[in-house]
């Protein structure tokens, strides 16, 4: 394979086409799910601040009922995997699961951890630090979001509450989405590029061997059939329509064929004339 | 650089006064380093995938990417070493088959493994390399494949050549005209 012209043309042609391609399909990949998987905990950041505006008056009212209902009628829209909201001791104060109310959440556990790490825990996170991913027992993926409640002028002033205005954060929503659409756009793009870098690997590695073949191996069998035959019979005349440097050989393999067939010619008859005479 | 291998190595250039018997041993001893030479490709692709183990085991000896930002500043974006990692792959691949064209012996596949590791390391520093490791894994493949067939290529028609000028010194009991178009 290797001592073949097309062998040696088409395996480092092949080699870097393939390596280049994949490698730019990996790059691109990787690039698009980081675009994707932004966008997507953006809109999860938008709807974790429209269930804290939603729950807003309801808080202020401190109408336990009310915060119940909204927060068990977002977790039943599809795609919401849970909603809770902790209050500044890390007790669940409101879940979509009843189960879970008045449950202590350990700062360690992930998604508390982010900001609870140090003794003073940290009171603002980026859009990407509220999120994380995990599997819940479905083995489904989550994306979650970790939103602080912060205090505000109508809060610290409230008849009923006590919370001081010094107290810079109240408690933190929980909001756990389900990426099953975001995973099933991925897989949709990564299996449209896996296709179309195949394609393009196809066309490509099929043109260079059309163009090979066309330009050299043809031309180079033509040249090859013509010595062979030529060996024959020295007249036979060179094949036409070769490319120029192989037409250049073959002309000058037939000059020295036709030249061999003359000296040929002329040392016969002096061979016979030295030949003895026949007893 | 060195010389292409139509050039004889600079300890035959002058081979008038040399015995049959020293000739040879030049050729034996010229074919048994380019056969030495010819595994080469093969030991870099080695030691990058020893460098590849290691980044897929998440480089667990260094300290964390948090620690060595604190005291070097913050690493490029992976965009920007995505992006670089593409300009290096396709020059990469082109220097190669420009060096096979030419018939160009250079010894350059333990720099590529340097740059990769170096690949490696950014990607970790940016928090990347999980996302971004089989994109370098792919872009390391196929320039230690290209520059491994390139130096073996070299090699097998460097001793071909060796072996027919072996076959002409033992037949005629000196070494065959430089055939080469271009003698230097």
């Amino acid at each position: 394979m290797f001592d073949k012209i097309a062998g040696r043309a088409l395996v480092p042609v092949g080699l870097a086409v393939t390596g280049f391609l994949i490698v730019c399909f990996l790059l691109l990949y990787t690039s698009i799910k980081h675009v994707v998987v932004s966008d997507s905990v953006g809109h999860a950041n938008n709807l974790a601040g429209i269930v804290l505006k939603s729950t807003r008056y309801a808080m202020l009212k401190s109408d336990r009922e009310l915060n119940n209902t909204i927060i068990q009628n977002i977790s039943q829209q599809k795609g919401v995997e849970h909603v809770r909201v902790f209050s500044k001791q890390g007790i669940v104060a409101f879940s979509s699961n009843a189960g879970e109310v008045n449950r202590q959440v350990d700062k360690k556990a992930e998604g508390c951890v982010v900001c609870h790490e140090k003794m003073e825990p940290r009171t603002t996170l980026g859009n990407m630090q509220k999120a994380r991913t995990f599997r819940n027992g479905l083995g489904e993926e989550i994306l979650a979001i970790t939103a602080p409640i912060y205090n505000e002028p109508e809060c610290a002033n409230a008849a009923c509450h006590v919370h001081p205005a010094s107290q810079k954060v109240l408690g933190t929503l929980d909001i756990g989405l389900s990426q099953q659409a975001t995973l099933g756009s991925l897989a949709s793009i990564r299996e449209q590029m896996v296709l179309f870098t195949l394609l393009t690997l196809i066309l490509t590695t099929a043109g260079v061997i059309a163009l090979l073949k066309m330009i050299v191996l043809l031309p180079m069998r033509k040249l090859q059939e013509y010595t062979e035959r030529s060996e024959l019979d020295s007249s036979l005349e060179p094949p036409a329509n070769l490319p120029y440097e192989l037409d250049k050989i073959a002309k000058s393999y037939y000059v020295q064929q036709v030249k061999l067939h003359e000296i040929g010619h002329q040392a016969a008859p002096a061979d016979a004339s030295v030949r003895p005479p026949e007893q | 650089m060195e010389q292409s291998i139509n050039n004889r190595p600079e300890s035959m250039n002058d081979t008038a006064g040399d015995s049959p018997a020293s000739l040879r041993q030049g050729l034996l001893d010229e074919i048994k380093r380019l056969r030495r030479f010819s595994n080469r490709g093969l030991w870099a692709f080695s030691l990058f995938l020893v460098v590849s183990t290691l980044a897929w085991r998440g480089f667990s000896a260094l300290p964390s990417p948090e620690k060595i930002a604190a005291s070097l500043g913050a690493p490029p974006s992976t965009q920007a070493i995505s992006l670089v990692l593409v300009l290096y792959t396709f020059s990469a691949i082109i220097l190669s088959l420009s060096r096979m064209m030419a018939g160009i012996q250079h010894r350059s596949s333990f720099c590529h493994v340097g740059y990769l590791s170096v690949f490696y390391l950014f990607y970790y520093l940016a928090e990347g390399l999980a996302d971004n490791y089989w994109a370098v894994f792919g872009a390391g493949f196929t320039i230690l494949c290209m520059e491994s067939y390139r130096i073996w290529n070299f090699c097998k028609e460097g001793i071909s050549k060796k072996n027919e000028q072996l076959s002409f010194l033992e037949r005629n009991g000196r070494l065959p005209p430089d055939d080469s178009p271009f003698p230097q």
